[in-house]
């Protein structure tokens, strides 16, 4: 029997750390076990602090999904007092957390992802060529358009909430600059001109044309600019065929806006819908090194154990929802939202092909959203309603951060922060075991995984990792 | 600039296979006229005006570019993500291909084992003369169990890649103070850069993150003039980091007015009223932020109706609730040291930039921030 075992990791293009034991039998993946190998304590330091100010330290668990983590600390605190933002201010965050999902979207497709496709391994493909020039890492010329790309349309978030990353202007309430006429102007020709760069450069076609396309062939069939040619490289890799997820489906619903969330809400299985139910939600710690039960995040603690001890392997808390592991993600977000395109890429399950194709979708998406959004601020509107956090209670903040769903549970007790959770989407992606042994989402993706016999960081295992976009600062916070 | 006959052979000897940084820009297709405004581009951000012009052309010409080692602690990579927004898309172009990352383990293309081999090769080839970049900082409880990377304590990695290094930069809040994870009872240890390594020059370039430019322009005077800028007391870059956000804060004029900002959204808010009385830190708080701005320049958070937290201070994240005024501060009597330290570092400023083809710069540049007396933060 040929068997051994392998260690990938650190696994840089990735935000943070992370390590993935490996074992491997005949050529593939047997067993993995996702490591996160970071961990801050952020839960613990937020015990006995103001509640609002959840609002300055949470975001700063992550500088690429600050503003998710700043939406859903103020979500939380909003819940906890029971009031809803004012309904524009409630349009401006959603206008800044998109911008932030997009560029998130773009970062992960031409920095993180598509760079592993110009190694020299694949030399000699039809396309390795173009994927050489378009996304060598730090060198290719998507890598710099996407990077110029991104870095204009941030100037919306600077606008509007001062800076970006670590934006101070999302508050329960609403938010803390009331846009000008002015700045809608701005807004508009900043989006124009990001829908140029999309339109010339990602889809090469309309964006309209390109969230229109209804079916999985439409998508993988896909032609046109450096969205056409992953499909092209994903169709010769056969990337639908790797990295299965467990084809359970978790969106909290993206964009809470006064006339609902933009992308719904719901847990997809089998072609069913069911609503969101929070309640079912516990965190197993049976692999994790923390001390304490399985507890819903309301009554959920954070004490590591630091004695490390066995069968634990990771500081990943193992979230299941109604006892089984979820994917999260913008795929998931997408035929959650009942997007046919993904519900009939879904048929097959998702896979390293479907994440991808589901960021995609959402970009194009995102942007008409965006540019309607911009279209309905009303400068002599009130961005801010009063909103006092209470002395007393606990609250829950939903959103959906680009690589999935995000929660942040508090209880106040005396004015203070008594308890503070925080499920993270990569925490859901990149579980460890549970009690049952089964495995996380991203350690079952793995097994099958073809590993060459020379390889020490299998090119496979490196594509369905990287499909998640897992954020490791996240997940462990 | 014109090095010293000793600096220049030494580092022609020893660096003689490494291409310049013009060399550098031409491969990445930038054109001479571009290359030329990069330089007065440079030379305005840092401060120097139009006479450097030639001089920072001429270094860039004929200095071998430096080499940088770009590692991750215990972070949120914030600071990558404003790095990589830098302003003039020329200036973000020439830098990122200027310093190259030769190991980042954010950006790069190897993984795994080939990447940790990657920055060992680095350090071995270039001993001495790569600038190490650190983002984040290393917690030291439970022997530095919670940050491991490639199974070794990330305090270890820090250390291995200090040890050959010419010159440390402590991005950020986390490296250059501890940030947000140092926050009480700072679980982790989170400790600072400067504590582990001792024996090395560091800039701190604090905030959380810093400013994109103050990036770039840091690094860039390093390349350029092959020394540390300018330090104030703290071990910040005293061209960025000299004076007050209130000091050049275009709501100022409402301060000295007495017109604030009472609550959110409220009438004084829509004027664009002062946010002292919203927990605003301004007053107390070295940056940039006023005068750069954020995004390209296009604003900063006291622009989009929120006070400043501080994050350039030592300690900002445990000083009570952010959104209490600055009264309420423990350490408000820093303000008298604050305007001395502000005093202080301008005087230094301009001394630099006289005086900087002296011997190893680098060298004596080190040398006065082991003179100057230790941060006044620590004494609070």
């Amino acid at each position: 029997m040929n068997t051994r075992n392998l260690l990938v990791g650190p696994f840089n293009r990735v935000e943070g750390d992370l390590e993935i034991r490996l074992e491997v039998e005949e050529g593939k993946v047997t067993s993995a076990y996702a490591n996160s190998p970071m961990y801050r304590g952020f839960e613990p330091m937020m015990l006995g602090k103001a509640p609002i100010d959840a609002l300055t330290i949470t975001p700063r668990i992550c500088g690429i999904c600050s503003i998710s983590q700043s939406s859903a600390a103020a979500a939380a605190l909003g819940s906890a007092a029971g009031l809803a933002p004012a309904p524009q201010g409630a349009l401006v965050a959603a206008i800044m957390h998109g911008i932030e999902n997009v560029c998130d979207h773009l970062t992960h497709f031409n920095l993180f992802f598509c760079a592993d496709f110009a190694r020299p391994a694949y030399a000699g493909r039809d396309w390795h060529d173009r994927a050489v020039t378009r996304f060598t890492a730090m060198e290719g010329s998507a890598v710099r358009s996407c990077i110029e790309a991104r870095a204009q349309l941030l100037h919306i978030v600077g606008l509007l909430g001062g800076k970006w990353p670590h934006t101070l202007a999302i508050q329960p309430g609403g938010v803390t600059r009331a846009p000008t006429v002015r700045d809608r102007i701005r807004m508009s020709s900043t989006l124009a001109a990001f829908r140029r760069y999309l339109e010339t450069v990602l889809f090469g076609a309309p964006v309209e044309a390109f969230a229109a396309l209804s079916t999985a062939e439409a998508i993988t069939g896909w032609s046109r600019g450096d969205a056409g040619l992953f499909m092209e490289i994903a169709s010769d890799l056969r990337l639908s065929e790797t990295g299965q997820g467990p084809g359970r489906y978790l969106s909290f619903g993206a964009y809470p806006l006064p006339e609902g969330r933009s992308f719904g809400p719901g847990v997809w299985e089998n072609g069913t819908l069911s609503p969101m139910d929070t309640d079912r939600i516990r965190e197993d710690l049976s692999h994790a090194w923390m001390l304490g039960d399985d507890a819903h995040p309301r009554q959920g603690q954070t004490t590591p154990d630091e004695d490390m001890r066995d069968p634990a392997y990771s500081w990943c808390k193992a979230p299941r929802m109604a006892g089984q592991t979820m994917e999260t993600g913008a795929f998931a977000r997408q035929v959650v939202d009942g997007h046919p395109a993904a519900l009939d890429l879904a048929v097959d399950g998702s896979n390293v092909l479907a994440r991808v194709a589901g960021r995609l979708l959402e970009v194009a998406r995102t942007q008409m959203m965006m540019e309607e959004w911009v279209a309905q601020i009303r400068p002599e509107a009130s961005f801010m309603d009063d909103v006092p956090v209470p002395r007393e209670g606990q609250g829950e903040g939903l959103v959906e951060a680009a690589r999935g769903s995000l929660g942040h549970w508090i209880r106040i007790e005396a004015g203070k922060i008594a308890s503070y959770q925080i499920i993270a989407p990569t925490t859901w992606n990149f579980s460890p075991r549970d009690a049952h042994g089964t495995p996380g989402p991203v350690e079952a993706a793995l097994v099958g995984a073809e590993v060459g016999a020379e390889e020490d960081t299998p090119l496979s295992v490196q594509h369905i990792v990287r499909s998640f976009d897992p954020c490791m600062v996240c997940t462990v916070h | 600039m014109p090095l010293t006959g000793v600096t220049l052979a030494r580092r022609e000897l020893a660096l003689a296979d490494i291409e310049t940084f013009y060399d550098v820009m031409r491969s990445q297709g930038i054109t001479r006229r571009s290359f030329m405004k990069y330089c007065s581009l440079t030379a305005s951000a840092l401060g120097l005006g139009p006479a450097f012009v030639p001089q920072i052309a001429h270094a860039m010409e004929t200095k071998p570019r430096t080499p940088v080692i770009w590692v991750h602690g215990l972070e949120c990579t914030c600071c990558s993500e404003s790095f990589i927004r830098s302003a003039h898309p020329l200036a973000k172009d020439v830098v990122l291909s200027m310093i190259s990352l030769d190991y980042d383990d954010t950006l790069m293309a190897a993984a795994g084992h080939a990447a940790e081999a990657a920055m060992m090769e680095t350090i071995e080839k270039y001993k001495g003369q790569y600038i190490l970049a650190v983002e984040g900082n290393p917690p030291l409880n439970e022997d530095g169990m919670f940050c491991i990377s490639g199974g070794k304590p990330f305090v270890e990695k820090l250390k291995m890649a200090a040890k050959d290094a010419k010159a440390v930069i402590s991005w950020g809040a986390c490296a250059s103070y501890g940030c947000v994870q140092a926050a009480k009872p700072n679980p982790t240890q989170a400790t600072p850069v400067h504590k582990v390594i001792t024996d090395k020059p560091i800039i701190k370039v604090p905030g959380c993150p810093p400013i994109a430019e103050v990036m770039t322009g840091v690094i860039t005077y390093m390349l350029t003039f092959d020394r540390m800028p300018e330090l104030d007391r703290q071990g910040r870059p005293a061209m960025f980091y000299g004076q007050r956000i209130h000091d050049k804060c275009y709501r100022r004029p409402h301060f000295d007015a007495g017109q604030f900002v009472e609550e959110w959204d409220d009438d004084g808010a829509r004027k664009g009223y002062c946010l002292y009385k919203m927990g605003c830190k301004g007053p107390t708080t070295y940056n940039a932020c006023s005068t750069i701005r954020w995004n390209e320049g296009v604003s900063f958070p006291i622009q989009s109706g929120h006070g400043c937290i501080g994050c350039s201070e030592d300690g900002f994240w445990d000083q009570g609730t952010f959104y209490d005024r600055v009264t309420d501060l423990t350490q408000f009597g820093v303000e008298a040291n604050a305007d001395q330290i502000g005093f202080a570092a301008a005087g230094v400023v301009g001394a630099g930039v006289a005086a900087h083809a002296a011997v190893s710069a680098l060298k004596s540049a080190q040398n006065k921030a082991q003179k100057k007396p230790t941060p006044t933060n620590e004494e609070a």
